[in-house]
């Protein structure tokens, strides 16, 4: 672990930028700006814990994301910098060599260390799905997770199950928090994670020693407290009632709300809206197409359609949404009571026509009474 | 206790003179207001959810649609949770045919006779049935289902609503919904709840008229001046 400023210095960062980055990391997590410098401190101490980082079912996207910056940004350098004690993408060792030196770290730094889990776990038939070095993924996750200090579950897969865990699960693809019940997990689910986030959650805890505060998910408050409906560019438009009917109509052409295009933003939780991608470049709301609800627990499954609002429930070999389902019953108990009406009146005929009779009888009776009467 | 009204001075001899032998106040007013707070907030309720759902209304004929249909249907909302929680202190304190009292009691040999009995009646398998003052059993049955329906329609529409502010009294009073059904299912069913409402509501309109024909005792007239008249001879 060499000297922070040094290798600062040696990717051109000046402290100047160092410490603005700082604040704005500790804007991220909504610290007063009077943490700036703990930040600063805690980033420069030597102290910094290893990280082991397991990949499971995965399609390596949360490493893309990590790996992603087209410049060296003083982010990224934290994340190099903390020792990187095994992450089997980019590491230089390989084979037995490299899960040796997982072990190493797991032996020496006992409690200590992070494990950074990405991707799902699968269960099924033993969890032969998914197996390194002879090992199982529910294995080494118990081994290496199991005496790390803190387990940040990153992207949907190692928070929720993700993709893997799409119906119908063929492999029984499970998110961390299952496997590891009781332990401190930050799961950072999207498809993938936010480096960003990431980069602020170890921040956090080299600042404080401990987790950011977590919803009932254990989603970090800092970038999952808000619904992305709430902070969307578009939200104006929605409530103005000017929506996208069609792909590149007037109204997507405007930029106008995806609500009809199945945005799941109504539902969904992150701070994609405020914090963006790529450097704040840009999101996807922004670039045009609708929230997917990549970071909620109920992705994949519940997010389907993709370009509808809603869910449908899978039976009778079609899929069927609320709304089909609503009109079936109120058109059933139409027809059922339209039918109870005119059975009743069927068999009530006779009775019917005998009381009509009955009261013919009686008015001509009340008429030639009042005749008699006038009379 | 029912107030009663001789109806004796509208005879004459005649053979129409009034079946009834008196009258009973059987719907108190709350009980009567509350009924038809109920109907108007369902019917907003469901117009304003339908374009929650669908907004079929665009900008260009309304400004702020969007916006002013949710503030009304949050704000209708609220009422139709005020008028339930009336109906349960009625359910719970009120006179008799309001309140709990009158569920029949399925421990009860002659009240699971009474409750078979409308069954067959409503399933064509006999003639009859006993003229019932206040709600046959199949009915309270029906009313008990919908009161659930309406205690799950306003408990995850505080819930959507919450959404908006995760930190805020109302999410940790209501969001532990989503804890049971996630979010995109809570919204789900609560679409699926206003058809639900809107099948009971075919049902509630039908069984009304039938047993105003039926028992000639003013079913319908009574959700307006809460009267019946006393027919159980
Ligand atoms: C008879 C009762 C009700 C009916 C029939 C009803 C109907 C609906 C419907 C059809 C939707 C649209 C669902 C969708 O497609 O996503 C909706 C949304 C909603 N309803 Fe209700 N609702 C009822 C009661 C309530 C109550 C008591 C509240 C609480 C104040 C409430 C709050 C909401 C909220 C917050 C939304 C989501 C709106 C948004 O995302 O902007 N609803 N309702």
């Amino acid at each position: 672990m060499g000297d922070f400023s040094d290798l600062l210095e040696s990717h051109g960062v000046t402290r100047r930028e160092f410490l603005k980055y700082c604040s704005a990391l500790g804007a991220a997590l909504a610290l007063p700006l009077s943490m700036t410098a703990k930040i600063a401190e805690a980033i420069e101490s030597d102290t910094r814990p290893p990280v082991i980082w397991l990949e499971f079912q995965d399609c390596a996207g949360d490493s893309e994301s990590l790996l992603r910056a087209n410049r060296p940004t003083v982010g990224d350098l934290v994340l190099d910098h903390i020792s990187l004690d095994y992450h089997e993408t980019i590491m230089a060792a390989a084979g037995h060599q490299a899960e040796a030196s997982q072990q190493a770290t797991v032996e020496k730094y006992k409690g200590k260390y992070i494990c950074i889990v990405e991707g799902s776990i699968p269960t099924e038939a033993g969890g032969v799905y998914c197996t390194i070095g002879g090992r199982t993924a529910v294995d080494i996750l118990k081994q290496v997770g199991g005496n790390a200090a803190l387990i940040i579950a990153v992207g949907n897969c190692a928070a929720y199950g993700g993709l893997p865990a799409a119906h119908p699960n063929p492999t029984g693809a499970k998110g961390v928090s299952e496997i590891l019940p009781g332990k401190t997990i930050i799961n950072l689910p999207g498809c993938p994670m936010n480096v960003d986030n990431l980069t602020a959650t170890v921040v956090h805890y080299l600042t404080f020693g401990a987790a950011p505060a977590c919803d009932r998910h254990l989603r970090p408050l800092f970038a999952y407290g808000k619904r992305i409906h709430d902070n969307c560019e578009r939200r104006a438009h929605f409530d103005a009632g000017q929506y996208v009917e069609n792909w590149g109509d007037y109204g997507h052409r405007q930029g106008w709300c995806l609500y009809k295009m199945g945005c799941k933003g109504p539902e969904t939780f992150h701070n994609c809206p405020t914090l963006r991608w790529n450097e704040g470049l840009s999101w996807p709301v922004m670039a045009g197409h609708g929230c997917v609800g990549c970071s909620e627990p109920l992705f994949f499954d519940a997010m389907m359609p993709m370009y509808r609002r809603l869910p449908n429930v899978p039976g009778f070999g079609v899929e069927a949404s609320a709304v089909k389902i609503g009109t079936a019953i109120v058109g059933a108990s139409a027809a059922i009571f339209a039918a109870h009406g005119a059975v009743t009146t069927a068999r009530n005929w006779k009775k019917i026509g005998k009381a009509k009779a009955e009261a013919r009888e009686e008015i001509s009776h009340l008429n030639s009474d009042s005749d008699s009467e006038e009379s | 206790m029912a107030e009663t009204l001789n109806s004796s001075e509208t005879g004459g001899g005649r053979k129409f003179e009034c079946a009834a032998r008196r009258f009973l106040y059987i719907w108190e007013g709350p009980i009567r207001i509350i009924h038809w707070v109920n109907f108007f907030c369902i019917i907003i309720l469901s117009f304003t959810g339908w374009y929650i759902h669908d907004p079929f209304i665009t900008s260009t004929q309304h400004p702020y649609i969007m916006g002013n249909m949710r503030y009304v249907h949050y704000l209708t909302g609220v009422v139709f949770a005020v008028s339930f929680l009336a109906r349960s202190y009625w359910l719970l304190n009120g006179e008799y045919y309001a309140s709990w009292r009158m569920f029949p009691n399925p421990f009860d040999k002659k009240d699971r006779h009474t409750f078979w009995t409308f069954i067959r009646y409503y399933t064509f398998l006999s003639k009859d049935a006993p003229h019932i003052l206040g709600h046959n059993p199949v009915a309270v049955v029906a009313y008990i289902g919908l009161y659930a329906l309406f205690a799950f329609q306003i408990l995850s529409g505080f819930a959507l609503w919450s959404q908006a502010d995760p930190g805020g009294s109302l999410y940790a009073a209501t969001g532990w919904l989503f804890a049971i059904i996630g979010n995109q299912w809570v919204r789900w069913f609560h679409l699926l709840v206003m058809f639900l409402i809107g099948g009971f509501f075919i049902n509630h309109l039908y069984s009304v008229v039938l047993f105003d024909f039926k028992s000639k005792s003013g079913e319908v007239s009574s959700i307006f001046s809460g009267w019946k008249p006393d027919r159980r001879d």
